[in-house]
């Protein structure tokens, strides 16, 4: 079902050459919540029907009771993690694209500072954050930082992509009608990098929850995050589950966000 | 050598505008990129108002003769660069030129409109006055209706039709074609050919126009250059005194055909030597 939905889709996209309709997204919509339906139904199912211990997989139903029973530390937790993963994910961007153009346009600062970008890559998060956590103590910005460390870098390398795809006969045009290299990085060299830059982008969002979480595994008292690990230290399985789901909803809901902005403002790379 | 092929009469256009300056001229340009010379002593006059076309042997240094006079390459010292009546370098011809390069090179995520007035755009006119302009021109570029249109969703007769436009837009004393029509099928070709004259006609711009096909050379142009095999020079300067407007059925015309012969035995001669050349190369590497 979810297969042809997406056939549909990208047929009238094609023929339409524009966004799908109003009703064509309503059904889209609701298949998905079908397809929730269908699944939280099999999760409830299953853990009836096989008699699943909980300690193994708990009710669907026992979940949302135990998140509903305290919603405000969720409620909280999700908010506080949104905020240090939405931070560090802009703040990875922007710097990842400026740097992506610094790079590009200076070949020897490229050379000398893309090696220590690699570098820096490498150290573990694990390691990385210990030090932001001695430099920032126990704060927001501690983790937004460690999501912007987890994010910039694929932004920088696909930002040098794609400036680098330009084509230089497109080049060669802007100039001759007398294009500054303002105009040329604004109407040309950016817009034709846009697709690569958000390839990472979409990765980047993922990985900037990671650096969030990851981040307040050294010390803090609300997040996603740390409801996880106080589950842990207590074996609470249910609330295991529960922050998992959350971290789940934060998760695809800012992906989908990006892939949204992707598809309105790179509507022509689909089509080519 | 090169005097003696010339047959240059004086048409009625040409007595005019001998009188008045040259619209551009090139004296002995050069250009060499390392070891390969691709142009050698180049000499070109054109007049206002001029339709000249240029053909020659692939490789021979048409496009580089273009990304000169559009400023985009600096030719060798020693040779003179002249732009309406002044001495100037190449670089001094950015944004001064109207410049059409061999692919129509449209931007994907512009639509026809915003495609059509990028030029005017860098120029700095303002969007919403270069946008007025440009939609005021689409019917005449056969492009009405389609303003909103991407380029992914038109025909390649069409994007043509939108490079063009956006080259007319920009109003330049010279314009400058390279193989405009040379990625279109036969009849979309002979179309685009009789359109472009009408347009010229009404626009009345200089036109520098390059391709490999003697037809159309001969149909378009006032005066038609050959080029000589790499390095590149002007082997032969032919007018074309045929009337106009001219019709399709013009390239049956024993003047058509005569001129054809003449430009296609200087062509043909131009290619052996390059085609040798390059097994030569061969050979030896
Ligand atoms: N930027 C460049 N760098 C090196 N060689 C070039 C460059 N531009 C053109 N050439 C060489 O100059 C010669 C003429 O090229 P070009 O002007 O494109 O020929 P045409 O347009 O007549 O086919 C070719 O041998 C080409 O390889
Ligand atoms: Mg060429």
């Amino acid at each position: 079902m979810s297969i042809d939905s997406a056939a549909l889709s990208l047929s009238s996209r094609g023929a339409a050459g524009r966004p799908a309709p109003w009703h064509d997204w309503m059904r889209k919509a609701v298949r998905l919540l079908l397809g929730l339906v269908i699944a939280a139904v099999v999760w409830e199912g299953a853990v009836v029907l096989f008699g699943i211990k909980p300690h193994y997989l708990p009710r669907l139903s026992a979940i949302l009771a135990a998140i509903a029973a305290t919603p405000q530390a969720y409620v909280d937790g999700f908010l506080r993690t949104l905020a240090e993963t939405l931070i560090g994910f802009v703040a990875g961007g922007a710097f990842g694209v400026l740097i992506g153009i610094a790079f590009f346009r200076l070949r020897a600062l490229r050379e000398m500072a893309f090696p220590i970008f690699v570098v820096s890559q490498t150290i573990p998060v694990i390691a990385f954050g210990a030090l932001v956590v001695l430099w920032f103590g126990n704060t927001l910005l501690a983790k937004a930082v460690i999501a912007f460390y987890l994010t910039f870098f694929p932004v920088t390398v696909n930002t040098l992509l794609g400036l680098e795809t330009v084509d230089p006969r497109q080049v060669a045009m802007m100039r001759s009608f007398g294009a500054s290299r303002r105009q040329l990085l604004l109407r040309l060299q950016l817009p034709t990098a846009l697709p690569q830059i958000f390839v990472a982008l979409r990765l980047a969002s993922s990985l900037s929850l990671v650096g969030a979480i990851v981040g307040e595994w050294f010390g803090d008292t609300t997040g996603l995050g740390v409801l996880l690990l106080q589950a842990m230290y207590t074996e609470n399985v249910v609330a295991i589950w529960g922050a998992l789901l959350a971290s789940a909803l934060l998760g695809t809901g800012f992906y989908a966000c990006v892939a949204a902005a992707e598809r309105r403002l790179v509507f022509w790379s689909a089509e080519q | 050598m090169q005097a003696g092929l010339q047959t240059k009469e004086t048409g009625p256009v040409g007595s005019l505008e001998d009188a008045a300056e040259p619209l551009l001229e090139l004296r002995a340009v050069t250009k060499t990129f390392g070891e390969v010379t691709a142009l050698a002593r180049l000499d070109a006059t054109i007049a206002r108002g001029e339709f000249v076309t240029v053909v020659g042997p692939s490789g021979c240094g048409k496009s580089t003769l273009f990304n000169i006079v559009a400023g985009l390459e600096e030719p060798d010292t020693g040779g003179v660069l002249r732009f309406e009546g002044r001495s100037c370098h190449a670089a001094d011809l950015l944004g001064q030129v109207s410049f059409m390069p061999q692919r129509d090179l449209l931007l994907p995520w512009r639509n026809v409109v915003d495609n059509a007035i990028l030029a005017l755009e860098v120029e700095g006119v303002p969007r919403q006055q270069a946008r007025a302009q440009a939609l005021r021109m689409l019917p005449e570029f056969g492009l009405a209706g389609f303003e909103n249109q991407y380029p992914h969703q038109l025909s390649g007769g069409m994007r043509q039709r939108v490079a063009l436009m956006r080259t007319f837009l920009f109003e330049r004393g010279l314009m400058l074609l390279d193989e405009p029509f040379g990625a279109l099928d036969a009849l979309t070709r002979a179309m685009m050919q009789r359109w472009l004259l009408d347009v010229w006609q009404k626009y009345r711009r200089t036109i520098l126009f390059i391709t490999h096909d003697v037809d159309e050379a001969i149909f378009l142009g006032d005066r038609v250059l050959v080029m000589t095999a790499r390095p590149g020079s002007v082997k032969l300067e032919q007018v074309v005194d045929l009337p106009r407007p001219r019709r399709p059925e013009i390239v049956t015309a024993p003047e058509f055909i005569r001129l054809k012969r003449i430009l296609l035995e200087a062509i043909e001669e131009e290619s052996i030597k390059s085609f040798q050349s390059a097994t030569v190369r061969e050979q030896t590497s």
